[in-house]
């Protein structure tokens, strides 16, 4: 067969290049170690090339690549551990709901409290215009009336809501552990407090858009419908809402672009940010070292059950 | 043949009927000849209308004005011969006025704006009520503006206006700028305070000064001066707070139909809040809400419109926003506090220390 002819001449040379190549990276290593490495990559070319040489189509190949991405993700899992689910499908589209329409809201909101910077401007005619920046507003502040509905009912009505919504109330263990976390930073104790699912910066996380959600609808409620409101509330009322609409704006839009971007994208852990809000999986070395309270919680859970299974 | 017939009829015209082309003193006529006909105090005609036209000139007429060493026929140039067997036309002051005239007339492009504008347009669009140089300026008695007999001088031009806008001079007249002005306070906008003087355009033309989105910077051009403002006792933090408001910021950002000044405060009839007619007087406020703010009441007017929330008297409002100063300001302190001692315990640890 002069097919495998050809193949197998060129399995050859590569191999006799992989060999040339190696000579020069083991020269340093003892002797049983450079046999070991030289044999991983041998295997890993060797596979790589027969896979190259078997898949003639573009179909093939691409069914291929995705072999080789599936494999690869399996060794990294390896090494990580067992994915634990931290955020279900539910909570995950809450969350890209609200993003989109905070996001939405500060950039069409932020121009009219700084008319005057050189941005405000641009950004307004990027809408076309104040009455459609306006309009594009009144769409963020439905998607955000819409989150805060559907986290109260996911709250109220499922199991995981009412669990989460437990466990992230605040309690005296918060304060120690803001206490325990900043002797930490300064070098006071060596580990750093034990979290278990929800850490005190989570917790002020979720109560700061708690209150932020309340003041801002409510106050935007005001603004939006404020022929309604000056029927029963004098004119004052509707200066109190638009300078709170306009100061908690302030405040929301900086402990987002400071805090929360620092917690999940600027610190060092996590830079550039992960894909937790998209796929919201934890590795289990994730899980150890942000909430090894709630993972040894699952762990003896699991072992609860399975003692259960054989006992049965 | 037809060379030369051309030349005849312009010869006959005589040079000083050309416009545009130099005239020497010779050959204009003198103010005798004019004065007598027009010399004779009951020389007037009787129009197709049945109205008079009085035509008593003397060589009085021109004296004291800017024109005083000028001759009859400097402007009615189309006069050749005397007695004149038709009517002159209208005189046509660009004859001189244009940048680079060589008659010592002030250099200015003021013909040129005057073309562009409002009224400039409807004479080129065959509108013969429209305005020409003459109708303001006056046609024999023309003094220089700042002279206070001219009749566009400041305490005169809202009249000289009002010739033909009635209506607007009627109700400018009641207003507070126009009662000042009666008292001779010379700070005061007249007409062409606010619409310009050369340059005026329809308020719906986007190059007008008093255009909607330009209407809150011509009313401060006076009312954020101290220096104006203090002379009569008016606060000048309308304009600030105006433009903090969302109506200023919309305004700013080119909305037409949000509120302006003149929205609120009217804009030929503007009178003082405590003004029983004024728009912005308390009894008045739902009203003038309700233009822009369907089923306005009484609630609009409780509570001050030009708010400042900086300021104490605000009361709730300044407050709420001290409140909300305050906030922000400890809780950033603390959630930025938090994120160096993150940093500086990485650090630490990155140096292998504890």
């Amino acid at each position: 067969m002069p097919e495998d002819d050809r193949k197998d001449a060129t399995r050859d040379a590569v191999e006799r290049e992989i060999d040339a190549a190696l000579k020069e990276q083991v020269t340093g290593l003892p002797p049983d170690q450079a046999e070991a490495l030289r044999e991983k990559i041998r295997l890993r070319v060797r596979k790589e090339v027969e896979r190259d040489l078997l898949a003639r189509t573009a179909s093939e190949r691409r069914a291929a690549a995705r072999l080789a991405r599936e494999e690869r993700k399996k060794e990294k899992q390896a090494e990580e551990g067992e994915l634990f689910q931290r955020f279900n499908r539910n909570f995950r589209f809450q969350h890209v709901v609200m993003f989109t329409a905070v996001i939405l809201l500060i950039i069409t909101g932020m121009p009219l409290k700084f008319p005057n910077f050189i941005l405000s401007r641009f950004v307004i005619n990027f809408w076309g215009g104040i009455q459609n920046s306006t309009i594009v507003h009144r769409i963020g502040a439905g998607m955000l009336i819409y989150f805060m509905i559907h986290h109260f009912l996911y709250t109220v009505l499922t199991r995981d809501g009412r669990r989460d919504f437990w466990l992230l109330i605040p309690k005296p263990g918060d304060a120690k552990d803001i206490v325990h976390n900043i002797r930490h930073f300064l070098g006071k104790v060596p580990d750093k407090p034990r979290f278990g699912r929800f850490s005190y910066i989570e917790k002020f996380d979720y109560w700061a858009v708690y209150w932020g959600c309340i003041i801002m609808i409510g106050s935007g409620l005001f603004l939006w419908f404020e022929s309604i409101v000056l029927r029963f509330l004098p004119k004052y009322a509707l200066d109190v809402a638009h300078e709170m609409h306009s100061d908690e704006a302030m405040l929301a839009t900086l402990a987002i672009v400071i805090w929360h971007f620092y917690n999940v994208h600027f610190n060092p852990d996590r830079f550039p940010g992960t894909l937790l809000w998209w796929h919201g999986q934890l590795s289990e070395h994730e899980m150890k070292e942000e909430h090894p309270l709630e993972y040894e919680e699952i762990l003896a859970r699991r072992a609860g059950e399975s003692a259960e299974v054989t006992n049965r | 043949m037809r060379k030369f017939a051309l030349a005849a009829v312009l010869f006959a015209l005589g040079w000083g009927g050309l416009p545009g082309l130099p005239r020497d003193a010779s050959a204009s006529i003198s103010l005798e000849k004019c004065t007598l006909c027009h010399g004779k105090p009951e020389f007037r005609k009787l129009l197709v209308d049945g109205q008079i036209r009085d035509l008593f000139v003397t060589g009085d007429t021109l004296k004291g004005s800017v024109h005083g060493k000028k001759g009859c026929t400097d402007c009615h140039f189309d006069v050749s011969e005397i007695p004149h067997l038709v009517r002159p036309r209208r005189v046509t002051c660009t004859h001189c006025h244009f940048r680079g005239n060589q008659e010592g007339a002030p250099q200015s492009d003021n013909v040129l704006a005057y073309f562009d504008s409002a009224h400039g347009k409807a004479i080129a669009q065959g509108n013969t009520k429209a305005p020409l140089c003459q109708d303001c300026h006056g046609s024999h008695a023309i003094l220089k503006a700042k002279d206070p007999g001219s009749k566009v001088a400041r305490v005169n031009v809202a009249e000289t206006c009002g010739k033909c806008h009635m209506e607007i001079y009627a109700q400018y007249k009641g207003s507070i700028h126009g009662t000042a002005l009666a008292k001779g306070i010379v700070e005061v906008p007249s007409c062409t305070g606010c619409h310009g003087e050369h340059k005026i355009y329809a308020h719906t033309d986007p190059k007008s000064t008093i255009f909607a989105t330009h209407v809150s910077e011509q009313c401060s051009k006076c009312h954020s001066s101290i220096a104006i403002m203090g002379k009569f006792g008016i606060e000048t933090e309308q304009v600030a707070t105006y433009k903090e408001s969302f109506h200023g910021v919309a305004s700013q950002f080119g909305s037409r139909t949000v509120a302006n000044c003149s929205s609120c405060h009217g804009v030929h009839d503007i009178r003082p809040p405590d003004d029983p007619l004024s728009t912005v007087n308390l009894k008045n406020v739902p009203k003038t809400c309700g233009k822009c703010h369907p089923g306005a009441n009484p609630n609009f007017a409780v509570g001050k419109i030009h708010v400042d929330a900086k300021k104490k008297e605000s009361g709730i409002i300044y407050w709420t926003a001290t409140f909300f100063k305050w906030l922000t300001i400890g809780t950033m302190l603390a959630l930025i506090a938090h994120i160096f001692l993150d940093m500086y315990g990485r650090t630490r640890r990155l140096r292998g220390e504890r």
